[in-house]
């Protein structure tokens, strides 16, 4: 057997294949970028361990994930939160877990996106399960994942053919993924679900932006609305107001009694959410009964000129240039209220 | 730590340059694998390490004693504390929500209102595995087949090393414990057929398994609703490969990783799915299980030796056992009690019908082999037994008006790659992987191995465990 030969032609060919696969997905516009997957998360949550009075948690959805900018954060209150929002799902889990499980006590934000939020306490539900989910990957996860973890990194942010992510995006380029965008006759009784492109670039401290293309480009803005408006109007689960409320308040109630600093935070949003959002969680039934039930301070942006009309490119995050000064503004408003009362600046 | 993991290369990289720098000697070479051995398991749940250990010390102790007690009873009560040391384990840790979940049944049957707490056990990977390794050598040892190993080092590494820690192949001590006491250096063909494997293992698991078929399988039978037979037909085929994929691919990978070593593993997996008959199954799956219960547990019943029915018997025991030994579930018993009833129907056409076998009848009567083998897969991979039922009705095109849950694409898919994988174990059940790769030439088996280096880089693994792993 001539193996050395083998060997040699098989190192040699799939490194010039490998580097071939990289340069044609950068000429596509693919580039390196990291994962906002749940070994992201876990690292931020194990950082609430060693956290004191002075600093910040921020969680919620994906709206405090795009519209809370830590770098602006940090330079206005001299705290870099931690990031522990989750996309797409309810932060009531979470908000349990760091209540529940450890002794801060510092400032919590919480991001109020109603849809999420006042969506459901059931475990099995989405929004509550993708929250859980990263909770207990957290607790239970291995020396093993978190040494994955830390060797992904490095590949993660020099290598585009590494680009594959937890969420599933249309846009992946791993091969499971690229043999998913393959569409025969469509079999099923239902509507194939739109594609969903990746419209935010996050960090290592989870810090998300918006993509540029999303901003920019009104035709791949679009692409991300029919998918919100797939999901709006494909969901027949009524709200459940009284249970997350409810729960949310006991948790409030305990953070409270630790001294913590908990502050409620509505961000913007535009079209198809801002009109859904008026009609069915009307803000005296929800936001106003929320905050009169945990008793804590709210902020809702419709409430405060300079916040009012910011426009969501996909109708529910804003752009990096506006999420900036969203920030900005938002802890302006706070610091006028005393409401950063435990932050370093004050 | 898994093997298609960036943690893995990395390890491997570390201990194969310590294995062949000239720094240490044979049997600090040996405690280096021992160490980086425990490090593999601990970096899942170091405390846990200690099972491993106490197994470690109890079998060591056993086994001397049974090397030097002549007393027959004392000998038999060495065996027995090996037994329930190794059987205690596995039955706490693997079996105890288990008998629990039925000794409350039996208590409510009886009119007793009795509701314990489940117990939050967890599950130490790879335990069916090692406690059946270790007590291989005290058996043997008891019989007086083997002699005892010559060091406690040995004996420690035998037990515990890494390619084969979790997920097998079972390894006899004749066969692994001697191979540890000369030093042992893989040749340059031996090593670089050692990476081969490694690729052929991780190709099967990242590429054909969790990127080609593990979907499709979790999709139908995650599925509460009863579905469109071919829908059924195409989750169960999905299984067949990714179970298939997964564990022989790990096995592949075990025997490469130590044939880098210049250690020797036997085959677990003999081109399974092109079996005729169970008989010729079970010498092709997961070999050194079907062996491993052969030894210790078929023939101690009394095997073929004492007449027909006990011997039917002693293959049901049998089989059932190793059904319980996949998982602490009567969906697993179902399944190994599948494979018993199929054991003893064809011993018994076998006795009436004498067919010679050529390619042609052999093809079909593979073909029939791997239909109802897919029917106790679905007894396998289903959490509950309503789930198999609706699955059986709908593979028989009893559900006509099941629902359709996979798209078109999905079901070629499946059904492409099962067929290659069919006539892959046809052409290759009399040969062997090396035989063939001696017989192309060597760049086309270069091209063929940059594809399946390729295609693992491309398909990013989640670095999700093995299905054999909870075993």
């Amino acid at each position: 057997m001539h193996l050395k030969q083998s060997l040699i032609i098989a190192i040699a060919f799939s490194f010039l294949g490998l580097a071939s696969w990289e340069l044609f997905w950068r000429s596509e516009g693919k580039m390196p970028d990291l994962d906002d997957d749940k070994n992201l998360w876990a690292v931020q949550r194990a950082k609430v361990n060693k956290l004191t009075k002075s600093d910040v948690l921020l969680m919620g959805s994906s709206r405090v994930l795009f519209d809370i900018q830590l770098n602006e954060w940090e330079s206005e209150t001299g705290v870099r939160p931690i990031q522990l929002a989750s996309a797409g799902a309810s932060p009531l889990p979470i908000f349990h877990d760091i209540v529940n499980n450890t002794d801060f006590n510092g400032t919590v934000i919480v991001g109020v996106t109603p849809g999420l939020f006042f969506s459901t306490t059931y475990p099995g539900a989405g929004p509550w399960k993708r929250a859980q989910s990263r909770v207990e990957y957290y607790q239970n996860r291995t020396y093993a994942q978190r040494l994955n973890h830390w060797l992904s990194l490095p590949l993660q942010k020099n290598l585009a053919l590494v680009s594959t992510t937890e969420e599933g995006w249309s846009d992946d380029i791993d091969l499971k993924s690229l043999l998913g965008t393959i569409q025969l006759e469509n079999r099923l009784e239902k509507p194939i679900f739109p594609p969903f492109y990746n419209f935010g670039d996050i960090d290592q401290d989870r810090n998300m932006q918006m993509t540029q293309k999303t901003v920019n480009d009104t035709a791949f803005a679009n692409t991300v609305k029919l998918v919100w408006k797939t999901i709006v109007t494909s969901n027949d689960q009524p709200p459940e107001r009284e249970a997350t409320t409810s729960f949310f308040a006991d948790d409030a109630k305990k953070f409270k009694a630790k001294d913590g600093n908990l502050i409620l935070v509505y961000c913007p949003a535009s079209g198809l959410f801002k009109e859904g959002e008026t009609k069915f969680f009307k803000t005296s039934e929800f936001w106003d009964k929320l905050i009169l039930q945990t008793g804590k301070k709210g902020y809702h942006y419709e409430d405060y000129e300079q916040l009012k009309n910011l426009d969501c490119p996909e109708w529910s995050h804003l752009s990096a240039k506006d999420a900036k000064y969203f920030t900005t503004e938002l802890i302006k408003i706070m610091k006028i209220d005393g409401a950063l009362s435990h932050s370093k600046t004050n | 730590m898994l093997f298609n993991s960036l943690s893995f290369i990395v390890f491997l990289l570390l201990v194969l340059a310590l294995y062949y720098l000239k720094i240490f000697n044979w049997t600090s070479k040996k405690r280096m694998l021992l160490i980086a051995s425990y490090v593999f398991y601990g970096l899942w749940n170091p405390p846990l390490v200690i099972l491993l250990w106490i197994s470690t010390v109890v079998d060591w102790t056993a086994g001397n004693k049974l090397a030097v007690e002549e007393n027959s009873r004392k000998r038999k009560l060495w065996l027995l504390l090996s037994l329930f040391v190794n059987l205690g384990f596995l039955a706490f840790f693997k079996y105890g929500n288990f008998l629990l979940d039925n000794f409350t049944v039996a208590i409510h049957a009886i009119g007793i209102n009795f509701e314990p707490q489940p117990m939050d056990i967890i599950l130490p990977m790879g335990i069916s595995f090692y406690t059946f390794q270790t007590m291989s050598y005290t058996i043997d040892m008891y019989h007086k087949k083997i002699k005892p190993a010559r060091t406690f080092l040995d004996f420690a590494l035998y037990v515990t090393f890494f390619p084969q820690l979790v997920a097998g192949p079972i390894v006899r001590a004749q066969d692994l414990i001697s191979q540890f006491y000369e030093e042992k250096k893989a040749t340059v063909n031996q090593f670089i057929w050692g990476v081969f494997l490694l690729t052929i293992g991780l190709f099967q698991k990242v590429v054909l398994a969790d990127t080609l078929l593990a979907d499709t399988s979790d999709t139908v039978f995650g599925s509460k609703e009863i579905l469109h037979g071919l829908d059924a037909w195409t989750g169960t085929l999905a299984f067949s490969g990714q179970i298939f994929f997964d564990f022989a691919g790990y096995s592949t990978c075990a025997i490469g990783i130590a044939l880098m070593l210049g250690i020797n593993l036997p085959d677990n997996f003999r081109y399974p799915y092109a079996s005729i008959g169970f008989s010729d199954l079970w010498k092709r799956w997961h070999i050194s299980l079907s062996s491993w219960l052969r030894d210790y547990l078929y023939i101690p019943l009394g095997g073929n030796k004492n007449g027909i029915t006990r011997m039917y018997a002693a293959l049901m025991i049998t089989m059932l056992l190793g059904g319980l030994w996949h998982g602490a579930a009567w969906t697993f018993v179902i399944w190994g009690a599948l494979h018993g009833l199929y054991l003893i129907i064809e011993r018994l056409l076998r006795t009436r019908i004498h067919i010679k076998i050529n390619s042609f009848n052999g093809v079909l009567l593979a073909i029939l082999t791997y239909t109802l083998v897919n029917f106790t897969w679905v007894f396998f991979r289903a959490r509950e037994f309503s789930t198999a039922k609706n699955m059986i009705n709908s593979m028989f095109f009893m559900n006509t008006d099941g629902i359709k849950i996979l798209q078109s694409f999905e079901i070629i898919k499946v059904f492409i790659l099962i067929s290659l994988l069919f006539i892959c174990h046809w052409f290759m059940r009399n040969t062997s992987m090396k035989t063939v790769s001696q017989k192309i030439s060597p760049i086309l088996l270069g091209i063929v191995w940059a594809m399946m280096l390729f295609l693992i880089a491309i398909s990013q693994g989640s670095g999700e465990q093995f299905i054999y792993f909870q075993f």
